[in-house]
């Protein structure tokens, strides 16, 4: 018995072999891609077969008043929305109350459900601004529960000294001596700075601005205006170099000449009230609520920080923002 | 046993909250689930024994005073649920307790005044002077009727605090009425409806209610 079956197990083994590398080592490529497809397609049909399906919810779970396609509305909300509307407490209310006000929250449901099928975010400016809005103020929320110490109202306002200072207000004269070259002027430079320096010294002197400008020929600019005009508005006016010289003036104050794309200027400051910056105890609850604001814009602005750090934006060819 | 602590649960959220409040086995089975959920969640600011933080304004949940509501399970779940100005429509935002000093409403020497009157209110030693002069104030000037109400017992619909209770969320000693009205309030608490499960919420309202209400 041994001696055959020593002779018939590497015969059976050698038929088996052969199969076996007539499938696996040497496989037909023509066999190779269906049966893939197959063992595939048996993993993705037991994948889906084997994993529960969605749980379709046939009857109102506790804690909820109605289910609206699956979405669930709360018993508090609803109980909630009842004595708000009809002002009693839920135990007083009808039946014919408390029917109506489920029929409203539930067709609220539908609509708001209709919305986002709609897609009204993407297409409604209203929608979009206010969900933006919501985000900001649930981000600011917990800002401005801080309620800030008077040295921080304080150094606020220290730094923001600009905002909470009056403009301030100027009457002044803006004579100009033209230059050669310019509405048929033929003095030179230095002869107008002369003339000019001149001119100053006696305004200063007291000589009245006519007969200066009689007898030096100095002209009415037309940048300052016929009154009183405010900072900004003498700025725009005036021009930069002019304004920064009249900025220095107090009343009654004669400036030297100065140099400008036009002519030789002289500023005759006949009154100028300086800007005034309030005193913290008179603008306390302006910079408390500007403190407030700040600190919601800073929270919103971290917030869009973080959501543009975990964003994907791609901006098209020749676009920046 | 898991068996009947689903059904327990499921017991809890399917009752109405007057339903709960008569039902002291599901009081203690709230309160078993809700002691790590309060551990968790709210003893950072409530504190471990549940008697509030004055340094920060959380309130004292032991007591029977409630800044809204009448402290009913219903009452509580609903601040649970949406918080108070944690920014959703439906929290408790109603009204701020204003910044009368920092506003310039009242100056210094009113704010103690009307704390002197805030002290005879609750039957604490106080200078007759400046308490009258903050009853005056209190009244006229500061406006501090028309949430509180003349009677000073406060108005829950929009979170303003009974003063005659000698109950302060943010500490009851003269400096700390001072801080608070020349300060103002505006805290917050967050809404739970994103981050608890309804059942949690439940259980932690039932819990609080049942701390605050012993039989």
């Amino acid at each position: 018995m041994a001696s055959i079956s020593q002779v018939s197990q590497p015969q059976r083994r050698s038929s088996v072999a052969r199969i076996a590398t007539a499938f696996l080592f040497r496989p037909r490529r023509s066999l190779f891609l269906p049966v893939s497809a197959l063992v595939v397609g048996l993993v993705a049909a037991s994948i889906g077969l084997f994993r529960p399906a969605p749980r379709v919810l046939t009857a109102v779970p506790p804690g909820y008043a109605a289910l609206v396609n699956q979405k669930g509305l709360l018993i508090s909300d609803y109980r909630a929305q009842v004595e708000t509307e009809t002002g009693k407490a839920f135990a007083d209310t009808s039946p014919a109350e408390r029917s109506r006000i489920l029929r409203e929250m539930i067709n609220e449901e539908l609509l708001v459900q209709r919305a986002v099928v709609l897609d009204l975010p993407e297409t409604t400016n209203e929608v979009r601004t206010n969900m933006a809005i919501g985000v900001n103020t649930q981000v600011a929320a917990p800002v401005l529960a801080y309620e800030p110490t008077d040295a921080e109202l304080r150094a606020f306002y220290d730094q923001h000294r600009q905002n909470y200072t009056a403009p301030g207000s100027m009457t002044l004269q803006d004579l100009v001596l033209h230059i050669g070259g310019y509405q048929n002027a033929d003095q030179t430079v230095s002869q107008a700075q002369a003339d000019a320096t001149e001119a100053v010294y006696q305004l200063r002197s007291g000589t009245s601005v006519d007969y200066v400008m009689e007898h030096f020929g100095f002209m009415r600019s037309g940048r300052a205006a016929d009154g009183e005009e405010l900072d900004f508005a003498a700025k725009l006016h005036l021009g930069d170099k002019l304004y920064q010289v009249a900025m220095t003036l107090h009343d009654g104050e004669i400036s030297d000449p100065v140099q400008d794309w036009d002519g030789m200027h002289i500023l005759v400051m006949q009154r100028h009230e300086f800007p005034k910056v309030a005193d913290f105890s008179a603008v306390r609850d302006r910079v408390y609520l500007d403190y407030r604001t700040a600190a919601a814009n800073r929270a919103t602005e971290q917030n869009l920080s973080q959501l543009r750090r975990q964003a994907n934006i791609l901006l098209a060819p020749g676009l920046s923002e | 046993m898991h068996l009947h602590t689903a059904r327990l649960e499921r017991l809890l959220l399917a009752a109405s909250p007057e339903m709960v409040e008569g039902d002291s086995g599901l009081l203690r089975f709230a309160a078993a689930q809700a002691r790590p959920l309060y551990a968790q969640h709210c003893a950072a600011c409530h504190g471990a024994d549940m008697h509030g933080n004055p340094a920060i304004g959380a309130p004292n949940l032991t007591d029977a005073v409630w800044l809204y509501g009448t402290g009913t399970l219903y009452d509580i779940e609903r601040t649970l649920l949406y918080g108070v100005r944690s920014g959703q429509d439906q929290s408790h935002n109603e009204a701020d307790m204003p910044s009368y000093g920092l506003r310039g409403i009242l100056n210094e020497g009113q704010i103690r005044s009307v704390v002197q009157y805030l002290l005879q209110l609750n039957g604490r030693p106080y200078e007759v002077q400046g308490a009258n002069e903050g009853r005056a104030l209190y009244i006229g000037t500061g406006n501090c009727a028309d949430c509180h109400g003349p009677d000073a017992k406060g108005n829950n619909d929009y979170g303003a605090p009974d003063l005659t209770r000698n109950t302060w969320n943010s500490g009851s000693d003269p400096q700390s009425l001072y801080r608070a009205i020349y300060f103002g309030e505006h805290r917050i608490m967050p809404a739970w409806r994103a981050t608890l499960s309804l059942e949690q919420i439940r259980a932690l309202a039932t819990y609080v209610y049942a701390v605050s209400h012993p039989q």
